[in-house]
């Protein structure tokens, strides 16, 4: 899993970091922040589609993490640990949001008025004025497509195809066995070739 | 036992090998249909991967920066609340089994202290012994006399219908 640090910082463990924050050190934690912050936004903007939202749902994941620091004991990675905090923060939220929506179906529930066409995780590369309209209709198909996902489906395909880790890790960080992971990319992976097979077939 | 949706995950991400490998690519009804469709997978793993890659974090500094102001503020309010505990189940039993004790404690020690006086076998039966039988056949006379240093003496009569001139209690 790639990360924000910087050489000085690399040098010092993750476990270092951790046991210093069990001990109450506030810098410490920061430098695990720095270090994670950008993946577990994007992750979660990837699930919620609202940059206001994602930054929010972090602000709370780390708090969580920082008040349940001490009951971490090792035996999972720490990137593993506080993606268990970040998804059930995240999932939670979306269910309390479907409740609020009236029971909807996920397909109803974000609607692509939401979708901040200048948000920053929109990928920047300086395109022409077309392409970035069409990089924009891009990016509102699948955020649309994930949105019709439940969101043990969502985290279950972002962690596997953007995030890369393992069938493992995302059961850790799920709290679910590796079967349900499986079972859950299968149909995940069946909805978005559904719905997005025009788009990637012709990019 | 794993199921076919399972099987068929390992077998896209290439997690299946020997004979496991042989026994479900045997059992697809296509192959060629089958391999079509994970190199579809693919595509649209490298597509996700592709559109929805992480960008910097924007205001990275201000996030941390607020974040760090929550924490040191959630802090203080979790100190206030050590200094402060809660009633929790536990600190209320223990609080009334306290309480209980103290009441209990306190009652007897004021029971003691206000006891009132006792009955003097020995001047009842005085007393008993001076009232005319005849006239009150059904008198009673008790005399109680209290231990504190008041010095109360209370002259509890039943039944009592007359006394003699020179009658005295003590």
């Amino acid at each position: 899993m790639q990360t924000e640090t910087t050489p000085a910082q690399a040098d010092v463990s993750e476990l270092e970091l951790v046991r210093r924050c069990q001990a109450g050190d506030t810098e410490a934690f920061d430098q695990l922040v720095i270090r994670y912050r950008t993946r577990i936004f994007a992750m979660i903007y990837n699930m919620v589609h609202n940059e206001q939202d994602a930054w929010d749902l972090a602000q709370d994941s780390f708090v969580k993490a920082w008040k349940s620091i001490k009951r971490f004991r090792g035996k999972s990675s720490f990137y593993t640990w506080i993606y268990r905090i970040v998804m059930n923060v995240t999932i939670d939220w979306l269910r309390k949001r479907q409740v609020k929506a009236g029971g909807a179906e996920f397909d109803d529930a974000i609607q692509l008025k939401e979708i901040d066409p200048a948000s920053k995780t929109v990928p920047k590369a300086n395109p022409l004025p077309h392409q970035r309209m069409e990089g924009q209709e891009i990016r509102a198909r699948i955020d649309r497509a994930i949105s019709q996902l439940s969101p043990e489906h969502r985290a279950v395909i972002l962690m596997k195809e953007i995030e890369e880790m393992q069938y493992h890790e995302i059961a850790e960080s799920l709290g679910c066995s590796i079967g349900t992971v499986m079972s859950r990319l299968f149909y995940a992976r069946k909805k978005l070739q559904n719905s997005l097979r025009d788009v990637y077939e012709n990019v | 036992m794993k199921t076919f949706e399972e099987k068929w995950t390992a077998w896209l991400d290439g997690q299946l090998s020997g004979k496991e490998l042989a026994d479900f690519e045997a059992s697809l009804p296509d192959l060629a249909a089958a391999e079509a469709e994970r190199r579809d997978a693919h595509k649209l793993g490298a597509f996700l991967k592709e559109q929805l890659a992480p960008q910097a974090l924007s205001n990275a500094e201000f996030f941390s920066h607020q974040l760090h102001e929550r924490i040191a503020r959630e802090d203080r309010a979790g100190d206030r609340g050590t200094r402060f505990p809660r009633w929790t189940i536990p600190r209320l039993v223990w609080s009334g089994t306290t309480a209980l004790a103290l009441f209990l404690i306190t009652a007897v020690w004021l029971i003691n202290q206000h006891q009132p006086g006792q009955q003097s076998e020995y001047l009842t039966q005085i007393l008993n012994s001076r009232v005319d039988p005849v006239a009150n056949p059904n008198a009673t006379v008790y005399i109680f006399q209290s231990k504190n240093q008041n010095k109360v003496t209370v002259l509890w009569t039943e039944g009592l219908q007359s006394l003699s001139a020179d009658y005295a209690a003590k």
